[in-house]
């Protein structure tokens, strides 16, 4: 009797080994392009490859959201203080929930409780610099693989169901700044990277690698060099400051599948704060490129910010939306840059068809037919009063485009401003290479715990944007700035936060508050939200912890 | 009566403390050349401030305008850990920093003190008095003290002095005194409060957010508001008066004085 019984078990548990093995994710391509079929599912960065952080799910909505409570929280390893701030975007998988923990160890977590199933620690080597954080923006996912960029400049590959490594290729000499903080962008069979390092003198790129074995596929750099399209831009008479010449990744791209172009902000020139070792218009830095995600090929580029000495890091978000343009439907490619100017361009051709302040700006005061700005302010050695400040209007926190609204929702900076002054910079290798850094009364990176500035040193702000002109609609103010994303739903709310610690909903239509929460340490990432056995959920991450809320059951 | 500029006269006490006692090291140590003060702005401009800020305080943990650093004491301590860095942290080794960087550097962080990281008027030469008068002044007619402590007294809402001298110009010295509203830092402001109750709550900010207000109040008291309990808010000027018309130029001069002699911390 008790060996029948023991035959049995082992019969029972070998069953499951004799069955073909099914990886528990399996994001095919094709399931990445119909992101919009799975409104439960979060498989892309942005949420889709538009950009637009919307999400069509609808049981959580201004009537009941008010409601909202705690399901659990998940802290992080490390300290996630001022330079390791918890910034991911999580992925929902089936079933899984897939975050990065500051700077760089991968988990995966029971969307339901929260615990873990797996964590792939990663220690990145020391060398490893970066400016303004040792962070990390998120995963992406291809079949059952997840991919990691490391501020040493590795992308790893990570299997989705063990957490085991896959391959570890490195993209740049950490040594010397090159970093990877941007959560990739799989298309097809490439995952798609570019390092920051704008302070560091590194010299930029977009690169694609093959989601199978790491290895390079195409290589697009972002500061050309001799030969290349755009390096007539870079007129020192020695030809050599390309080479330091920034041009930096540090925001994940979005992807018109219709058009087969897929578009990146690109990061300040080297060196940021004086402009005299590098004339002319410094491109592709504070472009968008868009290029063909099979071959890297440019089919077109817009600069924001001309031979900037500014540090305006064009690097936000590149929306993606159709909209109503003049009386005709368009597609259009939306951004709010960090130097305080919301733009509009035709993304099929790159043309410029709008550009309007959305804070405080004085560096500028128009522009020509071309969409070339008429700057009017630059550093100088006396020092000169800037609007908006530094760290910008805007930043890497990302925005949201509700197509059910039709705004264009921001995280902004307002009436922020620094001085900046020009001095001499000399490169040394791995050193900061950027000039004297402008003084602000807003820090940059700062998580102090007090407040006790004046409003007129600047303030935080959800803003929503009328698409079609510029317009600010509503404008949700905080006494503090904001390092926060923006998550709409089809419901008509709006998710956001800022450095209090507070996490709000608010009405997508009128920007009313209808809920907030305190969460106890800044907000600095993206919102995000899945459905799971029938419920909604919306994550957050703040401090050195994840929040998820749901309705009561 | 003399004129003479802030570095000047903080040489010049350098130089008397380096015949005094046993705490010379200690006293040279915290004084500098104007030159290099002026060259570790440039330095910390550079390379610093974009993660620890303007005074020096942006980093939790690492206030750099404290005066006091968990990692080192003394400038070659300082000097070490910036060469060096921090491991597993921004602080990356910056080896390519001559030893006359990194001694520019530290005269600048020691300079910061107290929040008083030296800007360009700082340089302006103004009329300095006699500091035992100004001491008399200051405990005396003037009534400073009722608001100032020296190491202690005082109030809670208002600074304490003490090594003031260390790291306030002569010129900021005099304009904080006749002109006080000119200048009020980050930490000293004030703030005012109606509630819903009608009572007028007036205090210095510890702070604020989008919803509340945290203050201490007159009797220095901490206290808290949250918007539900509040009609009107906002900043209000520093409750220092103005002393253009009511000292003599004298007398200003001598409490100048007596502030840059407050050169030991509290």
């Amino acid at each position: 009797m008790k060996f029948t019984i023991k035959c049995a078990f082992v019969t029972a548990a070998l069953l499951p080994v004799m069955l073909p093995v099914v990886a528990q994710a399996q994001v095919t391509p094709e399931r990445l392009l119909n992101e919009a079929n799975e409104p439960g599912s979060w498989m892309i960065h942005h949420g889709g490859y538009d950009g637009q952080r919307h999400s069509d799910l609808t049981q959580i909505t201004p009537a009941n959201v008010g409601e909202l409570e705690l399901q659990w929280i998940w802290q992080v390893r490390s300290r996630a203080g001022a330079s390791e701030k918890f910034e991911a975007t999580p992925l929902m998988v089936d079933g899984v929930l897939y975050t990065v923990s500051p700077p760089n160890d991968v988990v995966a977590l029971d969307p339901k409780t929260g615990r873990v199933f797996w964590t792939y620690a990663y220690t990145p080597a020391p060398e490893a610099r970066v400016c303004c954080g040792r962070v990390n923006r998120g995963l992406a996912i291809h079949g059952n693989t997840l991919f990691m960029g490391a501020i040493d400049g590795h992308l790893l590959a990570i299997d989705a169901t063990s957490g085991q490594l896959k391959w570890d290729t490195v993209i740049g000499d950490a040594s010397l700044g090159y970093a990877l903080t941007v959560a990739p962008l799989v298309i097809g069979d490439k995952v798609i990277v570019g390092p920051a390092g704008g302070e560091f003198g590194i010299r930029g790129f977009i690169a694609a690698y093959d989601v199978e074995t790491g290895v390079e596929v195409w290589k697009f750099n972002t500061v050309p060099g001799p030969g290349e399209p755009g390096f007539e831009s870079w007129s020192d008479p020695a030809q050599e400051a390309y080479k330091l010449g920034g041009g930096s990744i540090w925001t994940t791209g979005t992807y018109d599948p219709e058009l087969n172009l897929t578009y990146w902000g690109i990061g300040n020139p080297g060196p940021d704060w004086n402009g005299d070792s590098r004339p002319g218009d410094n491109l592709y830095t504070e472009s968008v490129v868009a290029l063909n995600p099979d071959t890297g090929e440019l089919a077109w580029h817009y600069q924001y910010t001309p031979h900037d000495e500014m540090d305006y890091d064009s690097t936000q978000v590149q929306v993606l939306a159709d909209i109503n343009w003049q009386g005709q439907p368009r597609k259009v490619l939306m951004t709010a840059n960090r130097n305080g100017v919301y733009y509009v361009l035709d993304r099929t051709t790159g043309e410029f068809l709008l550009g309007k302040p959305f804070v405080a700006v004085n560096w500028m005061d128009g522009f020509d037919e071309k969409g070339r700005p008429n700057q009017v302010l630059s550093p100088t050695t006396e020092g000169t009063f800037i609007m908006p400040n530094n760290q910008g209007a805007t930043n890497w926190y990302p925005p949201s485009f509700s197509p059910v609204t039709g705004y264009f929702y921001v995280p902004s900076w307002m009436d922020t401003y620094s001085v900046y002054t020009k001095r001499p910079v000399t490169y040394v290798a791995g050193q900061t290479y950027a000039g004297a850094f402008p003084t602000m009364a807003m820090p940059a990176l700062s998580v102090r715990p007090v407040n006790q500035r004046i409003p007129e040193e600047g303030f935080g702000a959800i803003q929503a944007i009328d698409p079609a002109t510029g317009d600010i609609v509503w404008r949700h103010e905080m006494s503090d700035v904001t390092d926060s994303g923006v998550l709409s739903t089809a419901s008509n709310l709006v998710f956001a936060g800022g450095r209090e610690g507070f996490f709000y909903a608010l009405d997508a239509l009128t920007g009313a508050e209808l809920w907030r929460q305190n969460l106890g340490g800044q907000v600095a990432s993206g919102p995000m939200s899945f459905e799971l056995e029938g419920r909604q959920y919306i994550v957050v991450a703040a401090g050195a912890g994840l929040f998820v809320f749901a309705l009561p059951q | 009566m003399t004129f003479v500029s802030f570095h000047k006269l903080l040489l010049g006490s350098a130089t008397a403390l380096l015949c005094a006692s046993a705490t010379v090291v200690l006293a040279q140590e915290h004084s500098y050349a104007p030159s290099d003060i002026e060259n570790g702005r440039g330095i910390y401009q550079a390379n610093c401030l974009g993660c620890h800020g303007n005074n020096g305080d942006s980093v939790e943990g690492a206030n750099l305008a404290s005066g006091r650093f968990r990692r080192a004491s003394s400038d070659e301590d300082l000097m070490a850990l910036i060469r060096i860095g921090i491991p597993e942290t921004l602080m990356i080794p910056r080896p390519q920093f001559a030893y006359g960087d990194l001694r520019a550097l530290v005269a600048f962080l020691r300079s910061m003190q107290t929040g008083g990281a030296l800007t360009a008027q700082d340089t302006q030469e103004v009329v300095v008095g006699d500091a035992s008068r100004g001491e008399e002044l200051f405990f005396g007619a003037a009534d400073c003290d009722s608001c100032h402590g020296v190491n202690g007294g005082g109030s809670r809402l208002h600074p304490d002095l003490a090594g003031i001298g260390s790291t306030r110009s002569a010129a900021l010295l005099q304009q904080s005194i006749l002109d006080p509203k000119a200048v009020v830092r980050e930490g000293q402001r004030f703030y005012q409060v109606t509630t819903t109750g009608g009572t007028v709550v007036a205090g210095k900010v510890m702070n604020r957010d989008t919803h509340s207000v945290q203050l201490m109040n007159a009797d220095e008291q901490l206290v808290s508001f949250r918007e539900s309990e509040i009609t009107t808010q906002g900043f209000i000027a520093t409750p220092m008066p103005a002393y253009l018309d009511v000292l003599s130029a004298d007398n200003v001069a001598d409490l100048v004085a007596y502030m840059l002699s407050l050169t030991t911390p509290e």
